[in-house]
């Protein structure tokens, strides 16, 4: 951190769209380091129109990596979507509970001891990004994998290698890790370097450089939850003629 | 959990001259995890109580695929529990600086856990008990299993002769021990039986490297083994100033290797194109993407030379330095002219040299002639009527009629679109060609190659950072192992026989008879082409065993199944698809009854009385293979220890750093140039890289008015040919694990088709029933089925057959001048006709 800002991080990840190609390693890899039960994604790939605006014709069915247009006149890209960790998150005002809380440093957590499973956060999400553990979850052959270890922060309860029946998941930043100084994993793993973790606090940080001048963008910021992930948007399309 | 939980540790796990050292290990938590070495994890194998301690061992994964990343295994209790990015060695062997190599893995990787903890692992051997690919199966120890297998391969060696035995150890692993190089030819050589193709995928993976080898490399040259093939490091693409990405959709099936082209666009501003009929992921990101007819690969390349030499874009100094451009060929035939023949009065060599025109001094002259001034490039030249062209004037005429607008007739690519590749081609340097497989899926891929070959030679983009056209690298492609005395330590190498000769052996004993056959890492019956063929060529053998670690549509087929391992169950080496060696311990205990196709060889040797060629532990045949500590280890791998092999991944000291193959301009032809006039074609009318039709994928075809679309069965990100089809993670996000075609809402509504209908794809030579996906992606006229979804009794990932069960196995004779790629599955050269159905 640069000298002389604030000693609390201001967390965010930068997801650059002109790097992303749907591989959905991100989303794998977020199953595998938080043991999400089958059927339950944190995190999930769309296939989108480049910056979803296009006058293009409508893709032909909804699938993954079906493009907008008409052959050969084409276009798509991709959009990954997980918990985008609002600074006026809905999801923290409509907990009775408190469950859903906030971080100083921007980080959005479910505090699964609290957590009564109304799921007003889900209503309340505009991003779909939380998903209701319904419980007797069937995982992948092989155990639990992942972090595989119980992690509190302030004493809440963030993370259980297998969360209880009746409460809300989604993705946490990889609290465990970033806490220790690692990359949340998707950032981790991710093959082609599209996304960038860091603290907007430091001006020096990548992420600051892509916020401040690589024209990142965050999803539905008219609605004004100023969510902490931000998207590079896609500056290429396309064009069959030269 | 039906997973037999092993514990390796004792109370205490202490780090002790790490595998990977713990600085290295950026995802532990080092109060918690300790590194620990593959020998110290086997030494203390049996029992113990659960400790609870995490241990992390750097590995390769192996499984076929180029991306050939580097994994963090992470084991607790003898249990995998995560699997990571790698970091890569930062020296070579001999300590110079390795290129800046980010860590890779993709979801295939991730999802190697439950590919090893998979239901559908073979847990015990078995042998059948019901009629072939009946599934009523009796479990049998290994000892039963292994007699069996000697018993039968002993008497049909007796009967039918030593090759009658075919063993097909195969592309499943691309690691040394297992798979494409591995011991199954060892044990081949040893019991003199025959044995598949070790040269990479001859299953449709052959047409392209013949066609390199026509032009680069002399194959009657015994120094050239037979033939070989390479490419450019990954790295190297970094000086590119522009890639082509032809029929390769890196950014799906190579994905990390995806992140390279970008940063050599962030970097430098290179250009990305795409050419491909299907708007793939590679495409949606390039600059330009050209929309072709599949199988007019060469029509297009054809309209690009012939601009670049029209418009004078070519590189002269280069083609008169490296290439045959000059050089003159008699007109009579065809051949190369000799000096001999027109210049009185030489001698020696200099009597059999090439002939150049000097445009100096207006003489003919050996090539060789230390007067030549500058050789003509174009024109005619001779005497008393002989007028000898240069191999370039040959050229510019063979592809003058593919005018923009010709070639874009043949390609149905726009004619602008034509000029515009033809002047990017022309004006950029360097430019370098990612060439796929897909490319080799065709009649004419070696064409296809050929003609590439002869564009970046006469741009001077071969031999070049940042040039040259790449389909597959790596260690595996270099002399850094000493394979041939690993094949065969009796110095009696096994006999080939190809995997498309596999049928011709079995039903009619040509080139000689089969009749039993070991399969490994290879799910041949599924994955070869014109598969109703080869499933019913299985069934006539007398005996046939599998090894795998699921049961495969082959193992369905087998007699005696062996369990296998997954590659966290067993020691092996990857140096595949990067110039990096990655030592692959064994990070836990083989599963249930499963054992390393090393340790069933040796099983089934000892009782073959050969047991003696593998009575050592896989360490010991790395170190042999390797040659590590002799003197006359090969220059890439000299020096080596085992410490530095086994600490962290190194690179091979490859000449340049990236490897760039014949970065020193020699080319092991017979000219020593680059042989764009391919003298050994004549016979085939194939000289030069002249379009031709695909053999069946034709509108000149009469077969294209009863089966009008094109057949496409590309490579899904989702699995690795037959690999990672049934694992719930990759099912959940691939169309829940349900095969789809891939057609165009234009020739969909011809037939009455609707998103998600199920179709009949058939032909005559079989048919398959699968969901329809209405997409744009795809050129009309052309539809697109994944291929390697499972088709066994248990798993039908299309709703009946297998793409495969449509493709053909129609060789084309001239590749046989190649003796390591003598044959090709031309997959994508396939017509079918696609109608709804009922499920």
């Amino acid at each position: 951190m640069a000298a002389g800002t604030s000693t609390t991080p201001h967390h965010v990840m930068v997801i650059d769209t002109n790097r992303c190609v749907g591989c959905w390693t991100c989303a794998v890899g977020c199953k595998e380091v938080n043991n999400e039960p089958l059927g339950y994604w944190w995190n999930r790939v769309l296939t989108t129109a480049p910056n979803q605006s296009t006058s293009a014709k409508k893709p032909a069915s909804e699938n993954i990596d079906v493009p907008w247009g008409e052959y050969p006149n084409v276009e798509m890209s991709y959009l990954p979507v997980a918990c985008q960790h609002c600074n006026d998150a809905p999801c923290v005002k409509v907990c009775p509970v408190q469950a859903t809380f906030r971080r100083d440093d921007g980080t959005v957590l479910v505090d699964y001891e609290r957590c009564i499973g109304c799921r007003y956060c889900i209503a309340a999400c505009p991003y779909g990004v939380r998903v209701f553990n319904w419980g007797g979850g069937e995982y992948a052959p092989g155990g639990v994998v992942g972090y595989g270890k119980d992690y509190r922060t302030d004493g809440h309860l963030v993370f259980e290698p297998e969360r209880p029946k009746g409460v809300v998941e989604k993705c946490t930043f990889c609290v465990e890790r970033i806490d220790v100084g690692e990359q949340p994993f998707c950032v981790e793993v991710c093959p082609l370097g599209a996304r960038v973790f860091g603290d907007l606090n430091d001006p020096a940080s990548e992420v600051s450089q892509l916020v401040n001048e690589g024209g990142a963008v965050q999803l539905l910021a008219e609605l004004g939850t100023e969510p902490n992930v931000y998207y590079v948007p896609t500056r290429r399309r396309v064009m069959t003629e030269t | 959990m039906s997973v037999t939980r092993r514990a390796f540790l004792g109370g205490s796990a202490v780090a002790v001259g790490g595998l990977v050292v713990a600085d290295k290990l950026r995802f532990l938590k080092p109060a918690a995890a300790a590194a620990a070495t593959a020998e110290q994890a086997a030494g203390t194998a049996s029992g113990g109580a659960l400790s609870g301690a995490e241990l992390v061992y750097r590995t390769g994964h192996s499984n076929n695929c180029d991306g050939a990343c580097g994994h963090l295994v992470h084991v607790v209790d003898g249990r995998v529990t995560m699997v990571g990015p790698a970091p890569w060695g930062t020296k070579t062997v001999s300590g110079a600086p390795a290129p800046t190599f980010h860590p890779r893995v993709c979801l295939r990787g991730l999802s190697q856990i439950s590919n090893t903890y998979s239901p559908d692992r073979v847990k015990y051997p078995y042998k059948r008990v019901g009629p072939r690919g009946s599934g009523q199966w009796q479990r049998i120890s290994w000892d039963e299993a292994t007699s069996l297998i000697a018993e039968n391969f002993k008497r049909v060696q007796d009967k039918y002769g030593k090759t009658a035995v075919w063993v097909a150890p195969y592309t499943g692993s691309l690691a040394l021990i297992e798979g494409v190089v591995g011991a199954g030819f060892r044990f081949a050589s040893v019991i003199g039986a025959s044995a598949g193709d070790s040269e990479g995928d001859n299953e449709g993976d052959s047409a392209t490297p013949a066609g390199w080898n026509y032009v680069l490399v002399d194959p009657a040259n015994p120094a050239n083994g037979g033939g070989f093939f390479t490419g450019h490091e990954s790295v190297d693409f970094l000086s590119a100033k522009a890639i082509v990405f032809w029929a390769n959709n890196v950014a799906e099936t190579s994905i990390p290797d995806w992140r390279i082209m970008l940063d050599a666009r962030q970097q430098s501003g290179t250009q990305l194109i795409s050419v491909d009929p299907r708007f793939t992921p590679t495409a949606a990101q390039s600059d330009m993407w050209l929309p072709i007819r599949p199988g007019a690969d060469t029509a297009l390349i054809d309209g690009v030379i012939n601009y670049v030499i029209k418009n004078g874009l070519y590189d002269a100094p280069y083609i008169r330095a490296y290439t045959v451009g000059p050089y003159l060929v008699d007109p009579r035939t065809k051949k190369w002219l000799r000096a001999k023949e027109v210049i009185p009065g030489l001698s020696g060599k200099a009597a059999d040299d090439y002939v150049v025109f000097d445009e100096a001094d207006r003489r003919l002259k050996a090539a060789g002639d230390p007067t030549l001034g500058s050789a003509a490039l174009f024109g005619r030249y001779g005497q008393a009527g002989l007028q000898a062209p240069t191999a370039l004037q040959l050229l510019a005429e063979a592809v003058a009629p593919f005018t923009p607008e010709r070639t874009s007739e043949l390609t149905d690519v726009p004619a602008s679109q034509v000029v515009a590749l033809a002047q990017a081609w022309g004006t950029t340097k360097p430019l370098a060609v990612r060439a796929g497989f897909g490319l080799s899926h065709w009649y004419h891929g070696d064409l296809h190659m050929q003609a590439l070959l002869t564009l970046q030679a006469i741009t001077g983009n071969i031999g070049v950072h940042g040039g040259g056209v790449t389909t597959f690298a790596g260690g595996l492609t270099t002399t850094a192992f000493d394979l041939l005395h690993w094949w065969a330590p009796n110095g009696k190498p096994y006999t080939l026989l190809e995997p498309m000769n596999f049928c011709d052996a079995v039903e009619k004993g040509k080139p000689f008879p089969v009749r039993a056959a070991w399969f490994m890492v290879d799910n041949f019956a599924q994955q070869m082409s014109d598969r109703n063929r080869v499933v019913n060529a299985i069934k006539q053998l007398d005996f046939v065993v599998v090894s795998d670690y699921v049961l495969s549509a082959t193992a369905e087929l087998a007699d005696v199944v062996l369990p296998a391992c997954t590659y966290f169950e067993k020691t092996d080496l990857l140096s595949s698809n990067n110039f990096y060696l990655q030592y692959m311990p064994k990070v836990i205990e083989p599963l249930f009854e499963s054992k390393s196709d090393l340790d069933a060889i040796r099983l089934v040797a000892e009782k073959m009385g050969v047991g003696q060629y593998f009575d050592k532990p896989p360490q010991e045949y790395l170190k042999e293979i390797l040659h590590l500590g002799q003197k006359d280890a090969d220059p890439t791998v000299r020096g080596l220890t085992w410490e530095q092999l086994t600490t962290e991944a190194v690179h091979l000291n490859t000449d340049p750093i990236p490897y760039v193959p014949f970065f020193n301009k020699q080319f092991p032809t017979k000219s020593g140039k680059i042989e764009f006039y391919v003298e050994m074609l004549v016979p085939f009318g194939q000289e030069l890289a002249v379009h031709q039709e695909p053999i069946e994928a034709s509108p000149t075809n009469p077969l294209f008015k009863k089966y009008p679309l094109v057949f496409l069965s590309t490579h899904t990100r989702f699995r690795t040919h037959s690999q990672y089809v049934n694992l719930p993670w990759l099912k959940e996000v691939n169309n829940g694990g349900n095969g789809f075609l891939e057609i165009n809402p234009k020739d969909a509504a011809a037939r009455g088709i609707a998103n998600d209908d199920v179709v009949r794809v058939f032909n005559d030579r079989g048919q398959m029933k699968v969901r329809a996906r209405l997409t744009e992606a795809i050129k009309p006229g052309v539809v697109n089925c994944y291929q390697g979804g499972w088709d066994t009794l248990k798993v039908k990932h299309y709703i009946e057959g297998h793409p495969n069960n449509l493709t053909h196995q129609i060789a084309k004779p001239a590749q046989a001048l190649i003796p390591n790629f003598p044959s090709n599955a031309a997959y994508y050269d396939c017509l079918v006709q696609v109608e709804r159905s009922e499920a």
